[in-house]
This record gives structure tokens, sequence and C-alpha cells, in this order.
């Protein structure tokens, strides 16, 4: 019988579920996470003109990360901690 | 880091006295100078007295000169009171902003023009910057330019800054700055379990299903062979070389030895393998994005130096194949870690749309042996005896055959074609590429005289997509054509490819017969997307 060093990584992953889902959008307030894709404005725009009139979104809280190819910075995040839902949205 | 071209993001601070400094206010009317600093940084103290010159000539403008300290109120108050600084500092406590304007050192000064794009950015001490900044601005604003850097006053010409706090490890433990806050340095992580195989199984079946490596049987890493490899270095094998992303997992010495005895590394390989694992680790290089991406960019691992030929890693012919244990096995190593310690693995993480034969291992060596220039590593300001390793996120490898080019500007024409493909073919601006040059053509090239920078600055200048390739609208890089820079090649309008030469590395690379150079496009480059970092080959 041989004996193994154990190459992978062995921290604990503690799994993370997600928030509950909403269960309507009606009077919500929501966050459009703007990633910086080329033409993203745009694109959420037009998102949030949808889910005010079509789905009945109180409000909508828009914020950009700089990079798209990078985790969005604590403190954004921080700062849409009160908001019922954030989506975050591609563009391209 | 930002560099001229970029738009400057917004950003708003504090100031010392506590009021609120905003970018989009204060750029109107004129351009600003931003100067990132630390107050502990000797260079950045250098340069104060500088800045106070250039606020002085600007007069009534003297708030365009803005310093961004890195650091907090009662540091930066001293530095403030010692200098008698009279234009606007603000506080980056969270560096938030040093973020996302990414200088890898301080102080780092960043010209904002009043439409808000970057029109110059450069870190470190340069009397000769602070001289060109200072007659933009004074200039922009119809002021006589005056001289701010005298190059005779006794202070260095130039001298190299500290690097960034965001950047220093240690220093970006600020509390809140991570929604899951992680010691970004540990020094020391547990030791490395054990596990019993079991009896009558299959070693290397064993592995595969334990997920070692789910896709291509590996050397079993047994305690024997890891511990020869231990023995071969002299670090603990509990000391943490690198928080491996994205999932940050510890690549402490014993778990890169794991993984290197089963990529089929020899013990020695180990002198190259934590100068790459702290390459891979560097934020600037951003593995994380890398490994995330849907693209097919993997880390390619560049050595120079003559550690390259000590440890035998292929440089000659067929170096990008399966030709030397070396070049094979340390590139096996790196891909295994980052699925094994960074937690990357297809269809999760990993969500490359092709992937790249490259994730299997992608490791070459430059042919100095066959290149009459500088190697890559004196290139980028290392000795001639030291040796480096240079990580690119690179895509795939395309051969440019040229067999019939008798000068050195027909090759690179040649080669000039293929590099405009980089990335999509009407995507310019920020993109990169290695141009991998063969020795027949580097002969070509030398005996017409091109030095290595010349041959930079001809791709440079010949490399470009032609103005009728946009006839198309709704197409990838249409709708960036108003950035893109209008330049004439063979007589006919093209749109510059690449926005700054430093974007295309060149090496040297292949054996002595066959005119076959390459291409290896890059990923996104720049702060935003993947920097090329190099780290010296040391102990």
């Amino acid at each position: 019988m041989s004996t193994l060093v154990n190459p992978l990584d062995e921290r604990s992953s503690d799994g993370q579920s997600p928030a509950p889902r909403l269960d309507s959008l009606e009077g919500k307030t929501l966050a459009l996470l703007d990633i910086s894709k080329p033409r993203g404005k745009e694109f959420l725009d037009r998102l949030e003109q949808i889910l005010k009139e079509r789905y009945g979104v109180a409000e909508v809280v828009r914020e950009v990360k700089s990079t798209y190819t990078k985790p969005a910075p604590g403190a954004l995040i921080e700062r849409l901690g009160f908001v019922d839902g954030v989506i975050e949205a591609l563009a391209d | 880091m930002l560099t001229p071209g970029d738009l400057a993001p917004d950003f708003s601070l504090a100031r010392l006295d506590g009021t609120d400094w905003r970018l989009d206010e204060e750029v109107v009317g004129g351009p600003l100078l931003l100067a990132f600093i630390e107050t502990d940084c000797p260079t950045c103290r250098l340069a104060i007295p500088y800045l106070k010159r250039l606020a002085e000539a600007l007069g009534a403008n003297r708030h365009r000169v803005v310093v961004v300290s890195q650091d907090g109120d009662a540091d930066t108050r001293e530095l403030v009171d010692t200098y008698d600084v009279g234009f606007p500092v603000l506080l980056d406590v969270d560096l938030e902003t040093s973020r996302t304007y990414d200088p890898p050192s301080v102080p780092a000064l960043f010209l904002v023009g009043q439409g808000g794009q970057v029109e110059f950015s450069g870190v470190g001490f340069h009397k000769e910057d602070l001289n060109s900044v200072a007659e933009r601005m004074l200039s922009g604003l119809g002021l006589p330019v005056r001289t701010v850097a005298d190059l005779d006053d006794g202070a260095p010409l130039m001298k190299p800054g500290c690097t960034s706090r965001h950047l220093e490890l240690v220093g970006s433990l600020e509390a809140g700055v991570s929604p899951e806050p992680i010691d970004l340095l540990p020094e020391r992580a547990p030791r490395a379990s054990r596990l019993e195989l079991p009896k009558d199984e299959d070693p290397y079946e064993y592995c595969m299903n334990a997920g070692f490596s789910p896709f291509l049987p590996v050397v079993p890493p047994t305690a024997e062979r890891v511990d020869a490899f231990l023995a071969a270095i002299s670090h603990e094998p509990d000391r943490v070389v690198g928080l491996v992303p994205p999932c940050y997992g510890p690549a402490t010495i014993e778990k890169i030895a794991a993984n290197a005895v089963m990529a089929g590394c020899k013990p020695e390989y180990m002198e190259v393998l934590i100068p790459v694992i702290r390459a891979a680790c560097d934020e600037r290089f951003n593995l994380h994005g890398v490994q995330a991406t849907t693209h097919a960019a993997t880390p390619l691992i560049m050595l120079s130096g003559p550690a390259a030929t000590r440890l035998g890693f292929a440089s000659g012919a067929g170096a990008f194949g399966n030709v030397a244990r070396a070049n094979s096995s340390v590139g096996r190593a790196l891909q295994l870690m980052m699925a094994n310690l960074g937690g990357a693995l297809p269809g999760g993480i990993d969500m490359s749309a092709l992937g790249n034969p490259g994730r299997f291992s992608y490791c070459v060596a430059e042919n100095h042996a066959e290149s009459p220039w500088e190697p890559l590593h004196v290139e980028l300001g290392f000795g001639p005896e030291e040796s480096t390793v240079t990580l690119f996120a690179a895509g795939g490898l395309t051969e440019v055959s040229e067999h019939n080019a008798r000068t050195g500007a027909g090759v690179l024409r040649t080669i000039a074609a293929t590099l405009s493909m980089v990335w999509s073919w009407r995507r310019c601006g920020r993109v990169d590429a290695v141009v991998v040059l063969c020795p027949e053509h580097v002969a070509t090239l030398n005996a017409d005289r091109f030095s290595k920078s010349d041959v930079r600055d001809f791709l440079f200048d010949n490399t470009g997509v032609p103005l009728r390739a946009f006839d198309h609208d709704g197409t990838e890089g249409t709708q960036l054509r108003e950035t893109y820079e209008e330049i004439v090649i063979d007589d006919e309008p093209h749109y510059r490819k690449f926005s700054d030469p430093s974007q295309i590395k060149i090496i040297v690379v292949g054996g002595t017969a066959g005119k076959f150079s390459a291409v290896v496009g890059g990923w996104l480059t720049g702060a935003e997307g993947s920097q090329t970092v190099t780290y010296p080959v040391k102990w």
C-alpha cells in the first residue's frame, strides 16, 4: 500500500445557497449592474423600461463595474445591499 | 494601468478636509493631473516638490494638480504639512480608485484631458515626463510654458517608485474591501493530507477518479516522490507561494511539489515553477478572468535566460510541441494547479467556448543561440546572467509561412497580415499578441539591419485593418471604430490594429530550417484584462 500526497485545495468549501427568489417584481427595488460590455447602457435602458412598464418594478438602481473581467469591488456590492434583487447584465 | 486613449473612469473621493471631490466636475474647463502617491515612498516624496512647481506655474488653475493618497488621514496630513502642499489631496483609503486606474507602482501620473480621456500615464519619477506633462497642461491653458524639472538640479533624472498599495498584498486587506475578506498573503497554510491508496486499486485510475486530473492520467504523487522534490529545495513545505485565482487555493511548496510530480516534472524544475506560480497569482495577470472567460486564453509561459538551457527547456525545433520534458511538464504543472488549487474546471468556472490545446501545456524558451538581439529578459530590464519567466494570456498559435520574401520588410508585411486578424478582424486598439520569429526569418531581418525594436515599430506601423472592411455594420469591432486611429498602409487607409507598440511582444523560437514564424493572439489586454507579467527565476 502506498501513500499519496493530496494535490488538491483542501480548504472546507462551505456551500453558499442562493438568496430566496422573489415572488414577484411588483413594487420591488431592483439593481441593474452594468458589467461594462460595449453598449451595455442601451441594453439596460430598455430593460429598465420593461421592468417598470410591464412588471411594475418600483425603482431601478443602476451601477457599473469598471471591467467585466474582474469581480465587482466590495464597496459596490455593499452599496447594493438594500435592494430586493440584482440583475447583472451583459451586452455586446 | 490606464493608458492614453482610455476613458478615465469617473470617481469621487474625500479631500483631506473632508469635502467631496468628483472627477467629472473638476475636469470641466481644462486638463487634470492625477498623481497617485504613498506617503512613505521616497520616490513619491521626491516628486512632490516638482508637482508643487507645476501647480505654481498653473496659477489660478493650480487645483488641476491633484494628489491621490493611498494612505490614511494622519499620514497624508503629515506629508501635506511637511511639503506645504496647496493643491487638492484626496484620500483613496479603500484603494478602489487605485484599483480602477491600476498603476503597478507609485508615483503614478495620469493626465486627464477635459474630454475625460487619459492623455498620458506613467509611473515612477521621470523629469522628462514631468516637463512634458507641464508643457501640455500649460500650453493647453494658454499659459507660458515653464520647465518644472531642471535636468541638472542634482536630483536623478529618473527613479523607480514603490509597488502601488493595491498590489501590495498585505495592503489590500482593508476591512470591507472584499465581500468575503481573505488573507491575501498568508505565509503558511496547512500541510497536505496523506491518502492511503486502497489495496489492489490501480494508482493511475485512483488519481483520475479522485479528481487529481480527470482528463489525462498523471504520475501518482506518492509521498516518496513528493519528499524527493521537497528535499531539493530550501523552502518549508507549508510556505505559501501564492493564492491561485479564481478560488484562491493556497499554492504551498508542498502542493506545488505534488502537482509537479503529477505533471512529470523533475525536482529541479521547482526553481522555475515557483516564479511561474508567483506570476500566475499576480493581480495584474488577472488569472481570475483568464480562467473564467469564454475566450480560449490560457497562460503561455516564456522562459528567457541561462536557467532555461541549464534545466533542459527546448527553444529550437518543435519547441511548442512535445519535444522536451521540461516544457511539457512545467506547462502541465501550471495547468494542474490552475484546476486543483484555482478551482477552474471546464464547464464549471472555466467557461471557455472552445478550450485550447495550450491548456494541456503551453511553455517555450527563447532561442538565444539563434537570436542576434538582446534576449527577452534583458529587453525587460534584467541582467544577462539572470533568468525570467513571462506569462502571457494566450490564444492559439497561428503559423505564418513566408518562404519567398528576401527582405526583412517583406517578411514583416506577411506577419503583419496575420497580426491584423488577432482577436477579431475589425477589433483594433486594446488587443495584444506575441510574435514568434523563427531563426530563418530572424536571419533575414538581421541581414537588413532590423533591431528588435525596429521589428516592433515596423509591425506597429504596418498592421491595420482597411477601412473598406467596415462597410458592413453590425459586426464586431465596428461599434468601436470612432476610437480607432486612421493610418495609411500601402496607400490605402487603414485603422491601426494596436494602440501601442508594447502590445506586440517578440520572441525568437524554433529550429534553423523552415521559414515559419507564428502569431499568438492574446486575451483582453491592459488594466481591464490581463497584463503580461515577468518574474525572475530565483529562490
